[in-house]
């Protein structure tokens, strides 16, 4: 196998996606959408969580059938019908997820993709793969374990596995929501060097800075629609872009708050903390943190640097391996301990971590960690049900009907559900991991505004994101991880993007 | 008792709709169909075997719901296997897999037979027999308790070690029974039988023992503890999403332990039941199957208590069809299996509703 | 020494049918499928040859039909937990109450008849060897063909664009769906491919070790081949170790009684049972961390992802 250089540039585009419609349901997630790609350009996709990205990507890469439009490759109508025919026709794709098995080796992924008859010629393939990852600038180890591999090396896997297998157009979806600053940096490089080799590239993204870094042109959808088609992002400014995006100017959060008032015994203090991940490496090494009553604490780094890791300890949900955990100075060993010295908390995944099988919305309302109603041996629901009458006209998110199965409910109201019984909780500690995702402009407005009351209120609040920016508008301080260490602190005052990038790929400020 | 009841309309089943009535009608047809379907494929199998299907079923028909005794045999026998089905389904609230029913049944009628027969010559019959069910709930409990250890301490799964803990107390019981509690050297290796006195009473009138009052009592213990308490539904939290449970503060490992041996008390006590009502001895081939009809049978019931009753009513009725298939059109009992498995087939793959989000 | 003959070559008699229907488990769960019935394919498999072997008069014909009637009940499992979203427990269950009844019904008529068994055959020089030689080749001819059944199967899995396929049905479906493959069709095959081997281990059992058939004659060997498995962690040479361990703790009390030493065999036979569960106590989390992913989510929620 080897990997053809597409031919030169022509005028003809190679992908054109002419009034692409798909309905799920209710639901109508594309209407009428156009896009296309031509040889030796980046383009860039654009859009809010919902607006149809991922829905138009998997048409063309042949996961569904469009209701209505038509795909011409190379100017030749095609209908592809699955993925494998979207490959055969040079049409490749990164998810974000990145389809990779863990258990397997890079070469074994890669035979996956590479058809190779049916004995599979290890030896042979590695030493291609050695070859093509030479020659594209991207280094991997044919014979290391996927499971072993950071996130930026399973990405570079992934796109040599699409070069291999023959794709002269390469979707990459949300390629840099997992990666640090500098990472993002070579992936870029990797990018330009396709682009000049004449490969077609779709980038697909919700940060600006990264639109007019890489992107020769953009296309905006917003509510299944096709706002901006194919222009020159050098021609907008950020403000006519965002609104492009979202619709509408968005209000500013309240800028000013008051000071962080002096206390002798902090929300949440970590003192020299190392502990263990899921598989048994050091996921935290020695990390020494507090949060004082009424400050907002930021976590900011690459995704898998130790936020969930740090997050689970401070809950007393991950045992460690050293140091000491306390919450308003009562030391923590426990999830128990945790919840009985006032803590509260926004999980990573709410899916995975919160959402109990056939338990209606009311029903998760009782299992905010505080003493469930008693009445007699059973539940006082009557009791739950008025709390969370309370507490959902109290933060105001609008949670869904008392009587709907939770885990019937899509992502964000599930989101907004937990938030409600979390943040109206009377809480001295609010550990809150991601708490704005998957929720609407709106939504996650106001749950920024809530986690400033809770702020105001006297709780400390430890927040992780992966929005610099949120984080950079809520915080008194951001603590930057790197690698399960602390890697630095920087004042509100002193919030700078490049210095916090350097923070999180481990160098200095 | 009434301050377990909780009057708010209840929550406790969550997947209940407004539409009770057409769902049960809906529930009832499928139902139908599925015993339909597995009486039309048995009877082409009795016929390849050259058989009259007809003949067959007919006296199976007959003798097993409309001769006097038969009834009363298929509640005696309904009796364990509820007992055993509640044993699969308490833990399975909490998201557990019991495959064990056998061997926490088999251990039940192990402690039961030992406190019984070195006890009924001394003691009166109905403390005997008191007794005897105590031990057997607690030998069941303390099997399970084997497998909820393993599953905490050493992480291993309890549907492979449950299982594997049946083989090791059938080879516990044929140990007994060959050696040091075998009756006589010379006759078939069994114990010797309980006295009489000791055995589980019938109901007056009637030939049917009281064993079905103990599986019908627990039915609705194992109801109302599921529905309406708050060990029930922080089960139900646990088998939802374990790590939910854990990060509201809920003892998992507790509620992991003591779902599993509520289970294996139960199966204990169907095990005693067994020795005390039915067999009156330990022999080879002891309560056989009973453990793996209970996990069908609640598996029939979709792990849901009441429905429980009927599964194994049917399971028991299937069980006494077989010995008339013997009888009667000299056919092995153990061919009424192919109905049981035919029947689960049906429930198990197609009166689902499956209402997954994607 | 010959007690530690005797045991060994009972070992890997005994040892035989097990490796067999262990080998086919390990395929079904590397592709993320677990099938209890295996004990189920094992009755199957050992009826069915046994009824050939004795209408026929041709073992080879046994084994044959044998592999296929269990690969028959074990797509009976796949159609169930594949395509109809069953609980892979207990579907395994009804299989094997499927098959215990079949069998019985079937099987009755032929209670006490004779058949024209396997026979050992010698292999000139490699059984003169000593102790090896007595215990490897001086067997029945179902026994050669699991030493190349057992490379084979590496082969297949490791080596093999099938096995690939196979082995990321029961890592990570979502990653077989990209490459076209659908994963139910891939787990079916399978599922299939171990209940054949499951049915040869049975027909072993009938026509090659014991000769005779009797009304559940399998006695728990297909719930211990499941067992196996994982105590193998899902590799095919570790399996056949297993096999020939458990083979050989089944072998212990015959040959001790044979030599007039008194033992209940009932203590014997239950120590590859305990062997097993102190093995999987002692791996611990290793054991759950070698497992297929998607296996594990069975164990988790009795259903993988489709």
């Amino acid at each position: 196998m080897s990997i053809e250089a597409p031919v030169a540039p022509t005028t003809l585009p190679m992908l054109q996606v002419d009034g692409f419609s798909k309905r799920f349901g209710e639901v109508q997630a594309n209407s009428d959408v156009r896009f296309d790609v031509h040889a030796g350009e980046v383009h860039a996709l654009v859009g809010e969580n919902g607006a149809g990205k991922s829905t138009l990507l998997k048409m063309v890469y042949g996961v569904y059938e469009p209701d209505e439009g038509r795909m011409l490759i190379d100017g030749e109508p095609v209908a592809l019908g699955s993925p494998a025919a979207a490959r055969s026709r040079g049409v490749g794709m990164v998810f974000q997820d990145l389809r990779l098995v863990p258990a397997f080796t890079v070469t074994e992924n890669i035979a996956l993709a590479a058809n190779p008859g049916p004995v599979l010629r290890l030896k042979d393939l590695a030493a291609e793969i050695a070859e093509a990852s030479a020659r594209h600038g991207l280094a991997v180890h044919p014979n290391a374990r996927v499971r072993h591999l950071s996130i930026g090396e399973r990405q570079r896997v992934e796109i040599l596995k699409v070069l291999m297998t023959g794709a002269r157009l390469i979707i990459l979806d949300e390629p840099t929501s997992v990666l640090a600053p500098q990472e993002v940096d070579a992936l870029f490089a990797v990018v330009r060097q396709l682009t000049e080799a004449g490969f077609g590239i779709v980038i697909v993204t919700h940060k600006l800075g990264e639109v007019r870094a890489i992107a020769d042109r953009v296309t905006v959808l917003r509510a299944g629609r096709t706002v901006l088609h194919g222009v020159d992002p050098d021609d907008y400014d950020d403000e006519q872009l965002i609104e492009a995006m979202v619709g509408r100017a968005v209000p500013a959060l309240p800028a000013e708050r008051g000071p962080v008032p002096p206390s002798d015994v902090p929300a949440l203090e970590l003192t020299g903390v190392s502990s263990r991940g899921d598989r048994g490496h050091e996921a935290l090494t020695d990390i020494s943190l507090r949060v004082q009553p009424g400050e907002l604490v930021g976590i900011a780094g690459v995704a898998g640097s130790g936020q969930r890791e740090l997050c689970e300890v401070a809950l007393g949900l991950r045992p460690t391996t050293s140091g000491e955990v306390r919450i308003g100075g009562a030391s923590v060993d426990s999830a128990r301990d945790a919840i009985g010295a006032g803590a509260a908390s926004v999980p990573e995944d709410p899916v995975a971590d919160s959402v109990v099988r056939r338990l209606t919305v009311l029903e998760h309302m009782g299992l905010d960690g505080r003493r469930i109603p008693a009445r007699g041996l059973g539940v006082d629901w009557a009791a739950v049900r008025a709390r969370m009458t309370d507490a959902d006209a109290r933060l105001g998110l609008r949670i869904a009907p008392a009587k709907r199965r939770l885990s019937e409910l899509s992502g964000g109201n599930i989101q907004r559900v937990i938030l409600t019984r979390e943040l109206a909780l009377d809480s001295s500690l609010v550990v809150a991991a991601y708490p704005s995702r998957g929720l609407d402009v709106a939504n996650a407005r106001r749950t920024q505004e809530v986690l400033l009351e809770r702020r105001a209120a006297g709780s400390g609040v430890l927040m992780v994101s992966e929005d610099l920016d949120e984080l950079m508008a809520l915080a008194d301080r951001i603590v930057v991880m790197h690698d399960g260490h602390v890697s630095g602190e920087v004042l509100a005052a002193d919030f700078d993007r490049q210095a916090i990038g350097r923070l999180m790929v481990g160098g200095t400020s | 008792m009434t301050t377990l009841l909780d009057p708010t309309p209840s929550l406790v089943e969550p997947g209940e709709r407004p539409d009770r009535r057409a769902a049960a009608l809906r529930a009832t047809g499928r139902w139908a169909a599925a015993i339909g379907g597995a009486l039309v494929i048995f009877s082409a199998l009795l016929l390849l075997r050259g058989a009259n299907p007809l003949e067959a079923l007919g006296d199976m028909w007959v003798s097993t719901f409309l001769r006097g005794r038969s009834l009363a045999e298929i509640l005696n026998v309904m009796a364990p296997i509820t007992l055993a089905a509640l044993a699969v389904l308490v833990p399975a609230r909490a998201g557990l897999t019991n495959v064990g029913g056998e061997g926490q049944l088999m251990l039940g009628a192990i402690a039961a037979g030992g406190t019984a027969l070195a006890l009924d010559q001394q003691l009166p019959g109905p403390l005997v027999l008191v007794l005897a069910l105590v031990a057997g709930g607690v030998a069941g409990a303390a099997w399970a308790g084997v497998a909820a250890i393993l599953r905490l301490r050493f992480q291993v799964d309890e549907a492979v070690s449950t299982l594997l803990l049946n083989f090791i107390a059938l080879d516990l019981l044929l140990f007994l029974i060959y050696q040091p509690w075998r009756e006589s050297a010379a006759g078939q290796p069994t114990t010797r039988e309980l006295a009489d006195a000791a055995k589980m009473p019938v109901i007056t009138g009637t030939v049917i023992n009281v064993g079905i009052i103990v599986a019908l009592a627990a039915t609705v213990v194992v109801i109302l503890v599921l529905g309406r308490t708050r060990w029930g539904f922080r089960l139900s939290v646990v088998g939802g999403n374990a790590e939910a449970a854990r990060r509201a503060g809920m003892n998992v490992a507790g509620l992991v332990i003591s779902a599993l041996i509520v289970g294996g008390l139960l199966a204990g006590l169907a095990g005693a039941i067994q020795f005390t009502g039915i067999e009156y001895k330990l022999r080879a081939g002891f309560g056989l199957q009973i453990g793996y009809l209970g996990f069908l049978a609640s598996w029939l019931a979709r792990h849901r208590p009441l429905p429980v009753l009927l599964a194994s009513f049917v399971l028991a009725a299937l069980a006494i069809a077989g010995d008339s298939l013997q009888l009667d059109a000299q056919l092995p009992a153990a061919s009424v299996n192919i109905l049981t498995a035919l029947i689960l087939a049906a429930v198990l793959g197609w009166t689902t509703v499956k209402a997954r989000r994607a | 020494m010959s007690l530690i003959i005797d045991v060994l070559t009972g070992g890997v008699r005994g040892g035989t049918s097990i490796l067999y229907a262990a080998l086919g488990e390990t395929v079904s769960q590397r592709s993320g499928v677990i099938n209890l019935g295996t004990e189920g394919g094992m009755l199957g498999g050992a009826l069915t040859a046994y009824i050939i072997a004795a209408e026929t008069g041709n073992p080879w014909l046994g084994v044959l039909g044998g592999g296929i009637v269990g690969a028959a009940l074990a797509l009976v499992h796949a159609l169930l937990v594949l395509w109809r979203g069953a609980n892979q427990f207990a579907s395994g269950l009804m299989v094997l109450f499927l098959a215990l009844g079949l069998t019985s019904l079937f099987g009755a008529s032929y209670v006490g008849r004779t058949i024209t068994p396997f026979t050992t055959w010698a292999i000139p020089v490699l059984s003169d060897i000593p102790v090896l030689g007595p215990v490897l080749f001086d067997q029945d001819p179902l026994v050669y063909l699991s030493y190349l059944a057992v490379p084979a199967a590496w082969f297949v899995l490791f080596r093999t664009r099938a096995g690939l396929l196979l082995r990321t049905a029961g890592e990570r479906s979502d990653a077989l769906t990209v490459h076209g493959a659908d994963v139910r069709v891939v787990r079916t095959w399978a599922v299939g491919a171990g209940g054949f081997l499951a049915g040869v281990g049975g027909a072993h059992l009938s026509i090659a070790y014991t000769n005779t058939w009797f009304e559940n004659m399998v006695a728990g060997r297909g719930f211990i081949a499941v067992a196996l498995v994982i105590l193998a962690a899902w590799g095919p040479v570790k399996v056949m170790a297993g096999a020939y361990l458990f083979g050989a703790a089944l072998a212990l009390g015959p040959a001790l009684q044979a030599r007039g030493i008194p033992v209940n065999q009932f203590l014997l036979h239950v120590i590859p049972f305990v062997l097993t569960l102190v093995v999987l106590a002692a791996l611990g989390r290793r054991s759950s961390n070698a497992a297929p992913a998607e296996l594990q989510r069975v164990f988790e929620n009795g259903a993988p992802a489709t």
